[in-house]
């Protein structure tokens, strides 16, 4: 009996806990079984067919499942009219990068293009079997609906999925696999169906994010990122202030420019599909959705929303504290009324929600994590002072109610997930990116886990919404860049929760599952008693790229589980910057890795003090000696460079000088003092706190 | 006919007119700058550019792309309306709130949006193939050579001041004191804040959106002293650069709309402001400075106002010499008008130079509770051109 702190996602799919596949040693479904399932056994492999195949989304799909699916020997079938532009050629220099050229190539010689009409199917494509239709054409019903009479009469047992933006899954007839943008590489689907679908589970089973949405008028991603492209509009028609310098105002606020997004991915098309989604849900939720009439405008213009190169900008806006918070409820407002919609109609598991705002729409935190952040209270203010300035939007979609359940667990733990069946306790982290958040949630889930008097815990990726652990999200260190305290406060209280799984169970294990677990992830996992990893993950402390010291405790506590060999691979890591692959870091980083299906049960013997022959490293909690100064070979002359290096060398042999329960102010006081200087602003995270706050 | 136009009170601005090379505008495209300036003045005022519904430009000095006219300067605020453009030399800047204020009471339109600019800094050399003329192909640099040949007189600007000065047989010394009464004028409604109420000070971003320089004071002008004008040399009678205008960059914007939508568009719709009348003459060869006054004559005896009846006098003064010609003309105290400063002083950019004015004019007006307000100026070709406004409320 398995008891959660809130569902996981993976429940959403029936693909059970995440302490079920630990338990079970196995996951829910192979990415063999599921191919099978979908496309038929190896020998009588059905096809893809992916219609709209020239197109953004179809061509994007096309490299993203052709990739994945190659190796199991699914053809695809790029369907699209004869007019259409090529569309997937241009994916070739993307798949090169990728997966080298001989991957590539066989990639590309395993998509079949076929021309059509429109209005019948090409015999041909009977020589490919299709078993799955990933429709991708344009957002017009009744040619959507007609395509898929035409397969259907044809091919009656296809499954067949619609990549639309808008469209509920009840007025197509099929079920939905919405794709977010850029679709080569995201790997998010929101998926509409009566029940999980062997298409969904094959999507999971290899390494995609499918997400059960509900079936109503545009999905979760095109009510955010419409909403926001709609909020952003409204407050253009409110103060005239263009588009680009708005857009910069949505990235320091949310983190999401709208604006250039559409001219990016193409605004003449962008354009009509938020065109379309709004249009849509104004019909059916009213006018906090209605469309602009500059968006009406562009629709049928797809003029770009930046002015052309030889307009550059000329003339700044800057604003005044009120009109700053005007600003600010022209864009909350609509979003946080959005997103009452969504909740009050259960759209999606609220993690899932929030998330999807991340990954596909470009905003610093989910929506959910915005509200949470602000408290109901400031939320409801927020919408009705929109409501004072567009009072149109007041009629309807507004579900303030919906925030009376914002302490419950859904709504705090967002990021963080645990789990716990009386013994063993699982902590699931579903962001990507550590950050003051997801610092909150693992403490609380860690609070839970101790209320239940569980002594022994598996943290890990949770299996769905986190692919992989990429490090601390810097947008967190902006305020450390001007002072101190900040930077100090942000390394000291990371570490200090790392420190819990060391220091409050009798047994922790960490699991690295995905395919990458970085800087200050893999702080965090370093501080469990043991560290599995798959044996294609990278591993890495990425910092002095950045460059910054890492501050939750990476310059000293790995140097106390290891010795003077693994101390001089440490040193390489932290100056050089460079990774080490799964199989390379058993012994000093980690303490055992493998393939899946091995590490699973492994971690789970570890966990449950069950039979693993692996002995734990011990921690040394004096001083570590020993330690190098330097890495031979690693000059550049790069000033900024230097300088992290220095201090990265500082921080180590002041920390490993210290005992451990000094070590912590030490190293945060030696991670603070850097954030301030040149060569830290003057690097990407100056860059990027430059370029999101000074609008 | 009643007029239905009015100008709605505050939805008006101009920068600031630095001198000519002294700032970020010498190194723009001037129509760009007018069209987002606009944007952002119209934004700061409250008004939605969706409002507009026709855009009646002026400006004197060409500019890249200047063949799109209105449409162009209205597409760099991403508002697709239609319009014109209208040149009469230094009388722009009142030549296009007129025709402004023609469509809305013609009947036209509703709102119609008033944008002046001009650049003197490196205005730009025409080449000018004249296969008749003896050098074939003749080059002139906009600003300066126009300045300094009337192609009717063959006389420059300059010494129409001259001529006129000596018309009327003025005093250099009093044409000194007038000037330095006007740089006084100027400081002290600067130092009251009253031009922060019509001047917007505008940031200017290069093409890295990097920021190019910020345009917030009339840079160049400084206070002069008595002794310093009267130590300047003469460079035609009662003329030294001290008694004369300097040339600048800048832009002007107001509204002119239909008298039912002023509620819609003004914070203070209980002011009520509207154009009562307007006239132009043309004076003998090279007598510029003579032309306002004449102007002014013409219109009064035409509306039968009086000086008297004039809460607010500002004019476009190039030369000092102009004011002293109407105080003479009109036996009129030239201490009573420009009270807030004027283009002598502050500087010439000629298109949006009246629009500035009529906005000071108004504003000051609106501080004084009221009444009629007198602008004129001179414009090339010895013409005078002036407009009675009436503001109420």
């Amino acid at each position: 009996m398995t008891t959660t702190m809130r569902q996981t996602t993976l429940e959403t799919l029936d693909l059970g806990t995440v302490r079920d596949i630990f338990a079970n040693g196995a996951m829910p479904v192979t990415p063999d079984a599921a191919v099978d399932a979908v496309f038929g056994p190896t020998g009588e492999r059905g096809a893809l067919v992916i219609s709209g195949a020239n197109g953004i989304v179809g061509s994007g799909k096309a490299m993203q499942l052709g990739s994945r699916l190659q190796p199991y020997g699914v053809p695809i079938v790029a369907l699209d009219l004869p007019s259409a532009p090529d569309g997937i050629s241009k994916h070739y220099s993307g798949l090169v990068r990728a997966f080298g050229r001989d991957g590539a190539d066989g990639i590309m010689q395993n998509i079949v293009r076929i021309s059509y009409d429109g209005a019948t199917l090409p015999t041909e494509l009977d020589r490919y079997n299709p078993r799955f239709l990933l429709e991708a054409i344009p957002e017009i019903l009744e040619i959507k609906k007609g395509h898929y009479d035409l397969f259907r009469g044809r091919y009656p047992e296809i499954e067949i999925r619609s990549v639309t933006s808008g469209f509920p899954s009840e007025q197509l007839g099929v079920g939905v696999a919405h794709p977010a943008f850029p679709h080569e590489i995201n790997k998010i689907y929101e998926i509409v169906e009566q029940e999980t679908s062997d298409v969904t589970r094959m999507l999971w089973a290899l390494g995609l994010q499918p997400m059960r949405v509900s079936d109503n008028w545009s999905f979760v991603l095109d009510v955010l990122f419409c909403g926001v492209t709609l909020a952003g509009l409204r407050y253009h028609d409110a103060s005239n202030m263009p588009f680009w310098k708005i857009d910069k105002h949505v990235r320091r606020l949310i983190g999401a420019n709208p604006f250039r997004a559409h001219d990016a991915i193409g605004a003449k098309g962008a354009d009509f599909l938020t065109w379309s989604c709004l249009h849509h849900l104004a019909e059916n939720y009213g006018e906090v959705f209605r469309p602009t009439p500059m968006l009406d405008e562009r629709k049928d213009t797809g003029l770009n929303w930046y002015p052309p190169n030889h307009f550059r900008p000329m003339v700044d806006w800057s604003l005044e504290a009120a009109a700053n918070d005007e600003l600010r409820t022209w864009l909350y407002g609509p979003m946080f009324q959005m997103t009452t919609l969504m909740l009050q109609e259960q759209r999606a598991h609220l993690a899932m929600m929030n998330l999807i705002g991340e990954q596909c729409a470009q905003f610093r935190s989910g929506t959910l994590a915005m509200m949470r952040a602000a408290g109901a209270e400031a939320v409801i203010a927020t919408v009705e002072r929109y409501h004072a300035l567009h009072p149109d939007a007041a009629g309807a979609a507004w579900h303030p109610d919906t925030l009376a359940a914002i302490e419950s667990a859904e709504w705090q733990q967002l990021y963080v997930n645990a789990e716990h069946d009386g013994t063993v306790g699982v902590v699931t982290i579903g962001r990507e990116a550590y950050n003051h958040d997801v610092d909150a949630e693992l403490n609380r889930a860690i609070d839970w886990l101790k209320a239940a008097a569980i002594e022994r815990v598996i943290l890990t990726g949770d299996f769905h919404l986190a692919g992989q652990l990429v490090g601390a999200d810097t947008s967190n260190f902006f305020p450390a860049l001007e002072d101190t305290d900040a930077g100090f406060a942000v390394s000291n209280d990371w570490s200090k929760t790392a420190r819990r799984l060391n220091d409050e169970f009798v047994v922790s294990v960490g699991f690295i599952n995905g395919k990458r677990c970085l800087g200050g992830m893999l702080e965090l996992m370093s501080h469990c008693h043991y560290v599995v990893a798959v044996d294609d993950a990278t591993l890495g402390f990425p910092e002095v790229t950045l460059p910054v010291v890492p501050g939750m405790e990476g310059c000293h506590w790995p140097f106390r589980r290891t010795d003077g060999a693994g101390h001089a691979k440490l040193m390489q890591m932290l100056l050089s910057g460079r990774f080490v692959g799964g199989e390379k870091a058993a012994g000093w980083l980690v303490d055992a890795v493998g393939i899946m299906d091995e590490c699973l049960p492994l971690v789970w013997a570890l966990a449950t003090d069950g039979d693993h022959g692996i002995v734990r490293r011990p921690l040394e909690e004096g001083a570590v000696s020993g330690v190098p100064t330097e890495v031979p070979g690693l000059a550049t002359g790069d000033p900024a460079l230097e300088a992290a290096r220095k201090a990265i060398v500082d921080c180590v042999q002041g920390s490993c000088a210290a005992t451990l329960a000094e070590a912590v102010d030490v190293q945060s006081r030696h991670s603070a003092d850097f954030m301030v200087t040149d060569a830290c602003r003057r690097g990407r995270v100056g860059g990027e706190a430059k370029r999101t706050l000074d609008v | 006919m009643l007029s239905e136009a009015r100008i709605p009170y505050g939805t008006w601005g101009s920068s600031y007119f630095p001198a000519w090379q002294t700032s970020a505008l010498a190194e723009v495209n001037i129509g760009q700058f007018a069209g987002e300036a606009m944007g952002r003045i119209l934004g700061l005022r409250g008004v939605r550019k969706s409002e507009l519904e026709y855009l009646v430009i002026g400006s004197t000095v060409p500019y890249h792309w200047k063949f799109w006219t209105a449409p162009l300067l209205a597409g760099l605020i991403d508002q697709r309306i239609p319009g014109y453009h209208v040149e009469q030399a230094c009388a722009t800047g009142l030549q296009a709130i007129l025709q402004a204020n023609n469509e809305v009471n013609n009947g036209t339109f509703d709102v119609v949006g008033v944008l002046t600019f001009d650049r003197t800094s490196d205005s730009p050399v025409g080449v000018f193939p004249e296969r008749r003329s003896y050098q074939r192909t003749v080059p002139i640099a906009d600003v300066w050579d126009n300045f300094g040949f009337d192609p009717v007189t063959g006389q420059a600007m300059l010494n129409t001041g001259g001529n006129a000065a000596r018309k009327y047989r003025l005093d250099r010394r009093e044409v000194d004191d007038l000037t330095f009464y006007r740089y006084q004028q100027y400081f002290e409604a600067k130092e009251s804040g009253f031009l922060d109420r019509v001047l917007v000070p505008l940031d200017i971003l290069n093409v890295s959106g990097k920021k190019l320089g910020t345009i917030d004071s009339d840079k160049g002008v400084r206070m002069l002293t008595r002794e310093g004008l009267a130590a300047q040399r003469e460079l035609d009678t009662c003329v030294t650069s001290g008694t004369q205008t300097h040339a600048a960059d800048g832009m002007a914007t107001l509204l002119v709309a239909h008298k039912d939508r002023v509620a819609d568009l003004s914070p203070r719709p209980e002011i009520d402001i509207k154009i009562v009348a307007k006239t132009e003459v043309r004076v003998n060869p090279a007598m510029m400075p003579e032309a306002p006054a004449m102007a002014v004559k013409k219109l009064l005896q035409r509306t039968g106002l009086t000086m008297a009846d004039m809460k607010v006098v500002k004019d476009h003064n190039p030369f000092a010499v102009n004011d002293a010609i109407f105080a003479k003309v009109f036996d009129y105290d030239w201490r009573e008008m420009n009270k807030t400063g004027c283009s002598l002083v502050w500087g010439h950019p000629q298109g949006p130079t009246l629009t500035r004015i009529v906005i000071e004019a108004l504003e000051e007006a609106v501080d004084l509770g009221g009444g009629y307000v007198l602008v004129f100026g001179c414009a090339a070709g010895d013409v005078g051109i002036a407009a009675i406004l009436q503001v109420e409320g």
